[in-house]
């Protein structure tokens, strides 16, 4: 039996549902439909009443998920994409994130993105808003790069008192899988080492581990020995792993598919460098995607965000400064 | 919940009947010589931030305070002193607020209007307009799924945020789920200086009701008693399970939109029609026209009242003020996912 | 079965690529550890690469009369899992399979090898992190656990871009020096390195002209104690400074500080090192009151006994390098001083003599002064000097 990355997703909320009743899923076409990518596949049926369609309005959905929250419940919001999710930000950054600081009561809501580019999907429908939701206090912001993380950590999402922004990445939701689901996990807020090295330490996150692990692979035949680091949760951000795999390699590439200004790349150089500054040989350096609106067409789309080749010859070019 | 004050009558509205009357003029009096007190407080520079007054609107938001039970929702407004105090919140609480103390419903880290008690049914407003409305539906939708049953909640809004996207998705979102939501609009003519020409274009706002799927309501703002009878019937067609309903008051603000803003943008002609009578003065020749009350009881009432309010306001300035170094600096509930590196 | 690179060596002290110029075996030849396998030339010398170990060549990624640096890559050797684990190269692990068709964007990479970019080495490079000058913080942490400083760098042949000193070229280094011969430096030696070392940071430039001793030479012959010809010397530049103490001022941020007081110091050579006293305000002090103190100094400090108030705070130095036999140098002034006065060893010079119409012999020296270009020109260098040379041909007014 093999597991896909969003079948992970799916059996999450499922277990999710099975197991608190105060947990109930709401979004756009999530019911009988199952969801635009199948990710409630089912669980209106399995679940009844508790896997609701909602309107086309992201503002109200996380309106009423900020107010089921104070009443106890725990809700997970679908965004049908993650670009979608703007219409939404005034409640997702001024009620849900505020809740608590304001009034001491837990806001427990759990906002799924879709995000990330898949090929022909255009300026809309591909956005990497992690970096956006990570600037506001009050917020967790997680994006799972592997089935396994898909799975543990949108349970524990679900578990934490918190809003949690949780950035599952549309490309991986077919094509990675896995044995089985886990019976362990990481907890949320610690970073994972995909893949060890000695020569340099790429830090990245959700689609682009995968794409800088094959990176690595490639560079391992010329005799580097790279080390990835997946973050997992970009906020809680693992600044310890990220410092204490620095301190092995001496030198920093961060990859990110998000735009490059201000987001989880810059942040990461920024620790390293105001915390772990004597242990870089080499200015740290990082590959983000352009800095464009994603666009449609397969030529330009896989020129505009970080491959495995664009990773290589960034981190090529960092071995030899 | 409810406060007593000697001489006015207390206890669950509904079975009132007449005293309720009484007993909202009660919470609209609370409101505006509260409201005054801030003024004075603010004027005395010992106010941080706004000042926001009700003043012209007590009549309308003592009627929803008085019509909503404990179990019910409120998410009120900045012009709803009267319908907060009516609705259970304790003056001394309000002044807190005012005052910035470490004691108030806030702690300093919101102050003035923004105040409330989101596991009591009293939901602290954002100050994005529309924003609340979408709560209060997620608050009545839990208890729903939870299998409880004769709540209502109720919002309120100026015509301006009538406006906003929120509000339309809000209602919407009501009307699909047929929640007990009493959306209840202030039109007091002016969303700060904006005038309703510039507004809306519609000849009544309740008309967007049925757009929505809701029921209308259009009521007299400056009545206490037209106030009483149609915020009560809305609430109970709600509550009754008869879907979402959407009041329009019309009204006159009798102040700025915050006491930094003296509103000279007003037409006298507005404040000369019926739209700028007094709330609190028709609601006084109310009582006496029925009997309700005499002038001699009205003046034990106010003077009973500034007592009240005096006695609040000497108790808070006495109340620490929140203290930045026992402050615990963070955002978040669950103390292992905080983030250090933001220690000064 | 596992493949291990086969890298360019470091072919020598300063080698940082080499050019491949001949292919002594082809691809799936079977060799031994330690055979040559390639020819390269660097700039000075042919050299063979040889193999790491035993196995059988894949391929040579490297093209001929093409340079590559230190540590590239040249080709591939399969080797069996131990020969590969001996050597570091484990086997690389299992990745994750993506299918080609779904994703457009695995394109087999054609592997450029380490091929030199000509742009890198040998050009200008901009003063930016990738310069030879560059040290990173990383080797700065390094060579300040070791109380080293950037000039002891300058030794070493860097490997990185632009030829920077990485760490592991450092780290070489200090093992190489584990096997040299080394002696502890006194505490004056690392001092006066100190100084020089920050003296460098300045533009110094050095004029020097010739001057007749004869007449001082006389009027040392009628004193006692005999002042040394330096001595003539430091007061005829004291005399220079108290005219026009410019020369002597130094320079801070855009101010000129000018000296408040005309303290002169001279060089004694001591153990291991130099010690500069100080003669205060001599200027104002004539030739035969400041030869006892002066000889008093040289005493104490050879005996390094300097006291606190005989050192320090001079505006200039006088140094005799004539004593060593020397004729010119050009010394470098203290950090703190602008300029440095030396003296080179009087030789006999034949000299046109007009009036008798005949070569005649004189006793002739070479006065230097080096100074802080950013201070003065060679102009006021000059004047300064013309000025001394001219103030010791009156050695009795001294």
């Amino acid at each position: 039996m093999s597991i896909t990355y969003l079948e992970a997703i799916r059996e999450a909320q499922a277990r999710a549902l099975k197991d608190d009743p105060r947990v109930f899923i709401y979004g756009q076409d999530v019911g009988a439909f199952g969801g635009a990518f199948k990710a409630t596949k089912n669980l209106a049926k399995e679940f009844p009443g508790r896997v609701l369609d909602s309107p086309i309005s992201e503002d109200a959905m996380m309106g009423l998920a900020v107010g089921a929250a104070i009443e106890g419940l725990r809700p997970i919001i679908e965004m049908q994409f993650a670009d979608f999710s703007t219409v939404g930000f005034n409640q997702i950054v001024n009620q849900a994130a505020t809740l608590f600081w304001r009034t001491n009561v837990p806001c427990p809501v759990t906002v799924r993105l879709p995000c990330g580019g898949t090929s022909g999907s255009g300026p809309f429908h591909s956005q990497m808003m992690e970096a956006i939701y990570a600037h506001y206090p009050g917020l967790i912001v997680l994006t799972p790069a592997t089935v396994e993380d898909a799975y543990s950590m949108l349970l524990e999402a679900v578990a934490i008192d918190d809003p949690v922004i949780f950035c599952e990445h549309k490309f991986l939701y077919y094509h990675l899988k896995a044995d089985k689901l886990p019976d362990t996990a990481l907890p949320v807020g610690k970073a994972r080492i995909a893949r060890e090295g000695r020569d340099l330490t790429i830090v990245t996150y959700s689609a682009m581990v995968h794409e800088c692990v094959a990176a690595a692979n490639e560079l391992a035949s010329e005799g580097w020995q790279i080390e990835v680091v997946d973050l997992r949760s970009v906020k809680p951000l693992d600044t310890d792993t990220v410092i204490a795999s620095v301190a092995r390699t001496g030198r920093l590439l961060c990859v990110g598919e998000a735009w490059p200004w201000g987001g989880v790349t810059a942040e990461v150089i920024a620790r390293v460098a105001s915390e772990g500054y004597e242990l870089l040989d080499a200015p740290p350096q990082r590959l983000n995607a352009r800095n464009t609106p994603v666009p449609y067409h397969p030529n330009l789309w896989t020129a505009h965000r970080p491959t495995a080749r664009a990773v290589v010859s960034a981190a090529r070019k960092l071995l030899r400064t | 919940m409810l406060e007593t004050v000697p001489g006015l009558p207390a206890g669950d509205a509904t079975a009132l009947g007449r005293e309720k009357a009484v007993l909202a003029y009660g919470f609209m009096l609370r409101a505006r010589l509260l409201d005054d007190k801030f003024a004075t407080l603010y004027r005395a520079g010992k106010i941080h931030g706004g000042v926001f007054l009700g003043r012209g609107q007590e009549a309308l938001s003592a009627a929803i305070g008085v019509s909503l039970r404990d179990s019910d929702v409120f998410a009120p407004l900045i012009r709803d002193a009267a319908g907060r105090l009516a609705f259970g919140e304790p003056i001394v609480d309000a002044v807190r607020n005012y005052l910035g103390s470490a004691l108030g419903p806030m702690r300093g880290r919101d102050g003035n209007v923004h105040r409330g008690y989101p596991r009591e049914g009293l939901l602290p407003m954002i100050s994005h307009l529309g924003a609340m409305i979408s709560v209060v539906n997620g608050v009545l939708f839990a208890r729903r799924l939870k299998g409880q049953t004769g709540m209502v909640g109720v919002a309120t809004l100026g015509e301006g945020g009538t406006s906003t996207g929120a509000f339309h998705e809000a209602l919407n979102q009501a009307s699909i789920e047929k929640l007990p939501l009493v959306m209840v609009v202030a039109n007091n003519q002016f969303a700060y200086s904006t005038p309703n020409s510039r507004q809306f274009a519609c000849d009544n706002l309740a008309d967007r009701a049925l757009g929505y799927g809701m029921g209308a309501h259009n009521v007299d703002g400056t009545s206490l008693p037209d106030c009483l009878a149609t915020i009560g019937q809305a609430v109970e067609t709600a509550r009754n399970g008869g879907g979402p309903q959407l009041v329009v008051a019309s009204l006159l603000r009798l102040c700025g939109h915050g006491e930094h803003d003296d509103a000279g943008y007003i037409d006298p002609k507005l404040k000369a029609s019926p739209l700028g009578r007094d709330c609190l003065k028709l609601a006084e020749e109310y009582l006496l026209s029925q009997k309700l009350a005499d002038a001699a009881q009205l003046a034990v009432w106010r003077s009973q009242v500034v007592g009240e309010i005096e006695e609040a306001v000497n108790q808070v300035q006495r109340e620490p003020t929140p203290d930045p170094f026992t402050e615990k600096w963070t955002a978040l509930s669950s103390p292992h996912l905080n983030e250090m590196h933001d220690e000064i | 079965m596992p493949q291990v690179p086969i890298i360019m060596p470091q072919l020598g002290e300063s080698i940082a690529e080499a050019a491949i110029i001949n292919y002594l075996v082809k691809p799936g030849d079977t060799i031994e550890a330690g055979q040559d396998l390639i020819e390269v030339e660097t700039n000075k010398a042919t050299m063979t690469v040889t193999a790491p170990c035993t196995g059988r060549v894949t391929n040579f990624s490297a093209q001929l009369n093409e340079s590559y640096i230190v540590g590239a890559v040249l080709g591939q050797i399969e080797a069996t899992a131990e020969e590969a684990a001996r050597l570091g190269f484990d086997e690389a692990p299992p990745v994750k399979p993506v299918d080609p068709d779904q994703d457009p964007d695995h394109l087999p990479e054609i592997i450029s090898g380490s091929r030199v970019e000509p742009t890198v080495r040998g050009l200008p490079v901009p003063a930016n992190a990738v310069g030879a000058s560059y040290i990173s913080p990383r080797l700065k942490a390094r060579m300040h656990e070791l109380g080293l400083s950037a000039a002891d760098l300058a030794g070493i042949a860097g490997s990185g871009a632009a030829g920077r000193v990485t760490v592991q070229d450092f780290e070489k280094f200090m093992v190489h020096l584990e096997h040299q011969k080394t002696s502890q430096a006194s505490s004056m030696r690392v001092a006066v390195a100190d100084a020089m070392r920050r003296s460098w940071t300045r533009p110094l430039a050095t004029v020097g002209l010739p001057v007749t001793l004869d007449p001082l030479l006389t009027h040392r012959k009628t004193r006692d104690p005999k002042p040394g010809p330096a001595l003539y010397a430091l007061r005829a530049l004291a005399l220079a400074l108290s005219e026009n103490s410019a020369p002597a001022g130094r320079l801070v941020g855009s101010k000129i500080v000018l000296p408040s007081s005309i303290d002169v110091g001279f060089a004694v050579e001591a153990e291991d090192g130099v010690l500069v006293p100080v003669l205060r305000g001599a200027d104002k002090k004539p030739l035969a009151e400041l030869v006892v103190r002066y000889n008093e100094l040289v005493e104490l400090a050879r005996q390094r006994k300097l006291p606190g108030d005989a050192t320090g705070g001079s505006v200039a130095t006088v140094t005799n390098f004539g004593t060593f036999g020397l004729v010119w140098a050009t010394p470098i002034p203290l950090p703190e001083q602008t300029i440095v006065l030396g003296m080179g060893a009087g030789r006999r010079m034949p000299h046109w003599d007009e009036a008798k119409g005949q070569f005649v012999p004189v006793m002739e020296a070479y006065l230097t002064l080096s100074f802080d270009h950013r201070v003065l020109d060679g102009g006021a260098a000059g004047r300064l000097l013309q000025r001394i040379a001219a103030l010791m041909q009156k050695p009795e007014a001294l």
